[in-house]
């Protein structure tokens, strides 16, 4: 698994293979919202931050094909490791996930894509999660703790979601996050309004040369985004969703268009160009 | 044929398409395993029978808006639209890495005209390490070419003929199952000098997202792909295979061993992977395994005698 895998050779070593292991636990945390924690072999890779995995219901030809998920949080321990997603029921592959019993069979194809890049520069991080858009930037911002204590930035969450029953994964993010800013479109917990406002009040103190943005939500969000950064120059890295088949780069189903030489565009894979990309990079309207 | 690495042939499984020899009769289907790269860390190229890449033109194409793919019942519907690199880049950046593999490699390749297929054909001819061609001429997600020439006898011959005068290698010609008869369009093509047919490109379909009244698509129609098209497809192979002598490789929703016996035995020569490769991207391999486990629990000496053996039935 993992992109380094992808240039690897065939030179008699072992080929890789979607991997089949256990629901160790799949725990709604909130009315949608689901953690399925799964039980890998030591012999996995170990993801990295914006990085996902293909997951698929073992044996089941209903759905057919797997579904994206980015990893949420990944824990090595003595016999194997646990990799979690967090998961938002959004159609029938979710769905079908959210019935999954403990210790019912999956198979997982991973970890695939790149990766978010945090320089060893940057002082601030900002994160803005919008909704089931936590889960990478969760994973991140974990991760971007794992620093020693001299090199690690300072992470700034916005998270929005429709309501306070919508928060999903506060906890991971207060502990590995400096401030940890909520906001609801009905007010019912946090800033009454969308992230996107919250962000934008702050965005005048930020310093573009030690800051990033890392952001993970809906189009809207990232649309809103894509207009305040016009006018600022902070690097802003987007995990992007997109309808997959393969997940490998080969169907070219997850096309998304990016600016090209000359004003025009071209298209790259979400999954093998991305998920990560430059938010400026991206066309929302053609 | 080029000797291959110890342990990974089994003899028993080699066939004949059109003058193209090949190791075992499992092919890629075109569109579904990229230009072998993606594919490469979960699959040992060298195995394969053949790999057909990813459709080429004359000139790269950036393919058609998103959202490109949908899931529907055992199936799923694309309209990629031909994104390709171009005949020339393929041949300078993708076939040096194909050609360190001892692996047939036939390039797909299609034009918008007639003189595009020709050109698109000579220029692969002169490239080293390209064995066959199959000639799409039946792509529903394009408004020029493709299907235009796939669904009429004469346009279908005419096309064999200029990519069948342009080059020397064998040339087969993939069909498109959405026409009245497929065994006419097989029979047109063979008569204009087809090697092979290879059949059934994806089936015209559709899907609506009925909370916001589009289409999931947005090219509105797409290729219908995967086991929900599997029943039709091994029809048609049966089909042709009685009407045409050339060979017919079969193609539409094989998932595993099972299904790729099924077509062997309703009389393909070969078949093509292509969906399950988005499933489990070592299907491949997996059904190379499968068919030689077949072969030998059956005590079969040669594919080639399972091939067309279907046998029972009585036509009403």
């Amino acid at each position: 698994m993992g992109k380094s895998g992808s240039e690897r050779m065939p030179c008699g070593e072992p080929y890789r293979s979607a991997v089949s292991c256990r629901v160790m636990e799949n725990r709604r945390v909130a009315e949608g919202y689901f953690i399925m924690s799964l039980g890998l072999p030591a012999a996995c890779d170990t993801p990295l931050p914006g990085q996902f995995v293909m997951l698929r219901a073992k044996g089941v030809q209903a759905p057919l094909l797997g579904r994206p998920l980015s990893v949420y949080a990944f824990k090595r321990g003595e016999k194997g490791a646990t990799l979690e997603v967090l998961y938002k029921v959004a159609g029938t592959g979710t769905l079908l996930f959210s019935g999954l019993p403990d210790g019912g069979d999956v198979e997982v194809l991973g970890p695939l894509g790149g990766r978010f890049e945090i320089s060893p520069g940057v002082k601030n991080v900002i994160l803005v999660a919008g909704g089931v858009g936590v889960a990478p930037l969760s994973f991140l911002a974990s991760h971007c703790r794992g620093d020693r204590a001299d090199a690690r930035p300072r992470i700034t969450c916005y998270v929005g979601a429709g309501s306070a029953d919508a928060l999903v994964g506060l906890d991971r993010l207060e502990a590995s996050c400096s401030d940890v800013r909520i906001c609801t479109d009905d007010g019912s917990c946090g800033h009454h309004g969308l992230v996107t406002d919250l962000l934008e009040k702050d965005f005048n103190l930020l310093d573009s040369r030690d800051s990033v943005i890392c952001a993970c939500g809906p189009s809207a969000m990232l649309k809103r985004m894509a207009e305040l950064l016009e006018k600022h120059t902070v690097a802003c890295q987007i995990s992007m969703e997109e309808r997959m088949a393969c997940g490998l780069g080969a169907c070219l189903g997850c096309a998304v268009a990016v600016k090209a030489g000359d004003g025009g565009f071209r298209y790259r894979r979400v999954c093998k160009d991305g998920p990560i990309f430059d938010l400026r990079e991206l066309i929302w309207e053609r | 044929m080029r000797t291959n690495p110890v342990g990974t042939v089994t003899p028993r499984l080699g066939v004949d398409i059109g003058g193209l020899i090949l190791k075992n009769p499992v092919m890629t289907a075109s569109g579904t395993f990229g230009y072998g790269e993606e594919y490469a860390a979960y699959n040992d190229l060298n195995r394969l029978g053949a790999i057909i890449v990813k459709g080429l033109s004359l000139e790269s194409r950036p393919g058609n808006p998103p959202p490109r793919i949908m899931e529907t019942a055992s199936g799923m519907l694309n309209a990629i639209g031909l994104e390709n690199v171009g005949v020339r880049d393929f041949i300078r950046e993708k076939l040096p890495f194909l050609r360190q593999f001892d692996l047939p490699v036939i390039a797909n390749i299609f034009g918008e005209t007639l003189d595009e297929y020709q050109k698109v054909a000579e220029i692969l001819n002169r490239a080293k390490g390209v064995h066959a061609l199959e000639v799409n001429i039946s792509c529903p997600n394009v408004k020029k070419g493709g299907i235009a020439f796939g669904a009429d006898p004469d346009m279908a011959a005419e096309v064999t003929r200029k990519v069948k005068g342009a080059v020397d290698l064998p040339v087969i010609v993939k069909l498109t199952p959405n026409v009245t008869d497929v065994a006419v369009i097989a029979e047109s093509v063979e008569a204009a000098g087809a090697n092979a047919v290879s059949l059934i490109n994806t089936i015209t379909g559709m899907s609506i997202d009925v909370e916001r009244r589009v289409p999931h698509l947005k090219n509105v129609t797409g290729g219908l792909s995967g086991p929900a098209i599997k029943p039709i497809a091994l029809r048609m192979v049966w089909q042709v295979a009685r009407r045409v002598k050339v060979p017919v490789i079969g193609i539409g929703g094989i998932m595993n061993a099972n299904d790729a016996l099924e077509f062997l035995i309703a009389g393909a020569r070969a078949i093509q992977i292509g969906t399950a490769s988005f499933v489990n991207p070592r299907a491949v391999s997996d059904i190379l395994d499968g068919l030689a486990a077949y072969l030998a629990r059956h005590d079969i000496s040669h594919i080639n005698n399972l091939i067309g053996t279907l046998t029972g039935g009585e036509e009403c």
